[in-house]
């Protein structure tokens, strides 16, 4: 068992440390010193309360949003749609959290979480059952509902549901209620504990429960699943519904507990990330964990190293795309580990394409 | 063998360099001790030939004209929910000015400002509704830069049409900036006719749209206009880029000199309608080092930008005409929005 762990994680964690490794090289190439650069980001992001809280804040829209990639995986579907799908479920969490005023937060609160995920599930869902019936392509389906989303969020935040307040003129909501707000616990967000029940709530659904099985089943052959009596086109499309309501609850979480409101294009990217996350996570739901850490802390920390040693926050995103390509170029890592073939697990990225 | 001494090797290497981050501290080669003044971008860069680096420019030049060591340092935003986050970077650093760019970080910039009042902030293009002590909003009167550049323009049309492509009038500035190239073409030429266009989505895009900027300002040149005003960010520019395809059109650009930030336009562009945020960031920052800084608003300069390629075409006549407006903005005999 431990060894079977150790070699799943060594590709992945290989890929972090050679992409800090040439992180750093670039660092000297800008004339700063890269040890100044780490330990500004580490602190910037680790260093005190307020710093652990901005790394856990950033960190938990990435789990969801990992989530909803790595769910998909599991049934070979690649969800793009992860955008379009914290949109929506920001919008409509932050709707029923502000429209909404006397009730108890032991009712409040889990009702505008349902109803962003209820919202990402049939965000997600429309594309599942497109899938499902007409074989219209998910990839093309889901990235086509983000800008559908996007638009319908800034519409939605800049008519009727407007914050009217002063003389606001920003595409927002109003404030949503305190009964509404999700809580901080000293520097840890409650969202974040809620990210990490969600993942391993989807480990157990996945690996222990027999809807995750024939899951896993259509994603490997979904002839052969078929041929075992398994519902090919339901399952599609209740994964994708599955992975909008993750995503849908990342963007809730955001509604309610770190923005206070919906506000159109602050959201931005949010969702697309979550694809950074599980190819990081290699499709484990479990991984996202950790996977989502690391990019939170990276990015928590990005503004300190900025203005501490001069490295352009930018650079985090070049250590990101540096780690995501060693991890989807396994070969490389595997001739610096002295990996044999077999070693480590394949991830089956194209299990989406072209076998339909 | 060989594999397993490579391994080791490599884990050396980099809990070297982590327990190396770890412990070293990050104070060396930053910003702390002495003055320090910090400026936190709106989500733009300070090198984006706009609004940030005039912004930026300023902050250096005031940082370098205070008699103490004072040095500046920027952090630039990236997502919109960290404006308060990155304000307290710089206050938990012990900054003593700290200068927020931008419309957008109006809310957190006075709730920084509350939270913090022995620190003095620089809002700029953030109207101060109640005064702070220690949060000055910088302003700019944008009628008067826009009349500055409709005068001209009034003086330079042939065809008596000057044309307007605006971001939304949402945003007062740009509503002013619109009434005083208006009033200011009228100034100096009585019968020319305004074409004036607001983009009419909300915020979130009417700066961000340079192909309705381009479309629009192609209806202007259709009914006749020859010298067409682009305000509105990125909107404006598209405005501006198409009037430098159309032979004989003139083009006005706002806030920097656009000669610099629009280079397609080079062969309209007679002007810009400029707020010298620099020089106001850079005042601002001397007024609360030398403690007479006072809360509430401050209006800064605004001017227009240098006429480049098209010296020649604007008279020694319109000159001095210029001038006496610009005088006249000045002492107020001039109301660029009566």
């Amino acid at each position: 068992m431990s060894r079977s762990i150790l070699r799943s994680v060594a590709v992945p964690l290989a890929a972090v440390i050679l992409g800090l490794l040439i992180g750093a090289l670039l660092i000297v190439s800008q004339g700063a010193s890269p040890i100044a650069a780490y330990s500004s980001l580490l602190k910037g992001g680790l260093g005190d309360g307020d710093a652990l809280l901005r790394t856990l804040q950033k960190a938990t829209p990435l789990i969801f949003g990992g989530l909803a990639v790595a769910f998909a995986f599991k049934a070979g579907l690649f969800n793009i749609g992860g955008q379009g799908q914290l949109l929506v479920g920001a919008v409509f969490a932050a709707a029923v959290g502000f429209g909404v005023d006397g009730l108890p937060t032991f009712i409040h609160l889990p009702a505008a979480l349902i109803a962003g995920a209820l919202a990402g599930a049939i965000w997600g869902g429309i594309a599942g059952a497109l899938k499902a019936t007409t074989g219209a392509h998910e990839v093309i389906v889901t990235i086509m509902l983000n800008f559908v989303a996007g638009n319908l969020t800034d519409w939605l935040s800049a008519n009727p549901w407007k914050d009217n307040s002063g003389n606001n003129i920003v595409a927002r909501t109003p404030l949503v209620e305190d009964s509404a707000t999700i809580p901080t616990l000293g520097a840890v967000p409650v969202g974040f504990l809620l990210a990490v029940i969600t993942a391993i709530g989807c480990w157990m659904i996945l690996e222990r429960s027999t809807y995750g099985f024939e899951v896993r089943s259509v994603g490997q052959n979904k002839n052969a699943a078929h041929y075992a009596g398994i519902k090919v086109g339901w399952i599609m499309a209740s994964t994708m519904a599955v992975a909008g309501t993750l995503a849908a609850l990342g963007g809730a979480v955001e509604s309610l507990g770190v923005d206070g409101r919906f506000e159109a294009g602050v959201n931005v990217g949010l969702g697309f990330e979550g694809i950074t996350i599980a190819l990081l996570a290699r499709a484990n739901p479990l991984g996202v964990i950790p996977a989502a850490l690391l990019v939170g802390l990276m990015e928590a920390g990005a503004s300190r190293m900025q203005f501490k040693a001069g490295v352009a926050p930018e650079l985090i995103d070049v250590i990101q795309a540096l780690i995501l390509f060693f991890v989807a170029a396994p070969m490389i890592v595997r001739w610096l580990l002295r990996m044999r073939q077999g070693d480590s697990e394949q991830l089956r990225l194209g299990a989406g394409w072209g076998n339909s | 063998m060989a594999s397993k001494w490579r391994q080791l090797f490599a884990l050396l290497a980099v809990f070297g360099l982590f327990t190396a981050a770890a412990c070293s501290s990050d104070d060396g080669g930053g910003v702390s001790g002495g003055y320090t003044i910090g400026l936190v971008t709106d989500t733009g860069k300070v090198d984006d030939k706009s609004f940030n680096q005039s912004a930026w420019d300023g902050a250096k030049k005031g940082a370098a004209n205070i008699p103490a060591s004072a040095t500046a340092s920027y952090i630039e935003t990236e997502e919109s929910k960290d404006y308060a986050n990155n304000i307290q970077l710089f206050l938990d650093d012990g900054a003593k000015i700290i200068v927020t760019v931008g419309f957008g970080l109006g809310g957190a910039t006075i709730e920084a400002a509350q939270a913090n009042p022995d620190v003095l902030f620089i809002g700029v293009d953030q109207w101060q509704n109640e005064a702070l002590p220690n949060l000055v909003g910088l302003m700019f009167p944008e009628a008067n830069a826009g009349f500055m550049a409709g005068a001209l323009a009034g003086m330079l049309t042939e065809t008596n049409i000057v044309g307007a492509v605006l971001g939304t009038d949402l945003v007062p500035p740009v509503v002013f900036f619109k009434e005083g190239w208006e009033n200011g073409a009228r100034y100096t030429n009585p019968e020319v006719q305004t074409i004036s266009t607001y983009h009419p989505g909300g915020l979130d895009v009417a700066f961000g749209d340079p192909e309705w900027g381009a479309t629009t300002a192609r209806q202007a040149l259709d009914q006749g206009a020859d010298i067409i005003f682009g305000a509105g960010g990125a909107t404006g520019n598209g405005a501006l880029i198409e009037v430098a395809g159309e032979a004989g059109a003139l083009c006005v650009g706002v806030d920097q000199d656009q000669w610099f930030t629009v280079p397609e336009a080079h062969s309209c562009l007679v002007t810009s309608a400029m707020k010298l945020i620099d020089i106001g960031v850079a005042h601002l920052i001397a007024q609360a080092y030398a403690g007479t800084m006072e809360g509430g608003n401050y209006f800064g300069e605004v001017g227009l930008a240098p006429f480049h390629d098209f010296d020649g075409v604007v008279t020694s006549e319109m000159r001095s005409t210029l001038e006496e407006v610009m005088a006249g903005l000045a002492d107020g005999s001039i109301n660029p929005m009566p």
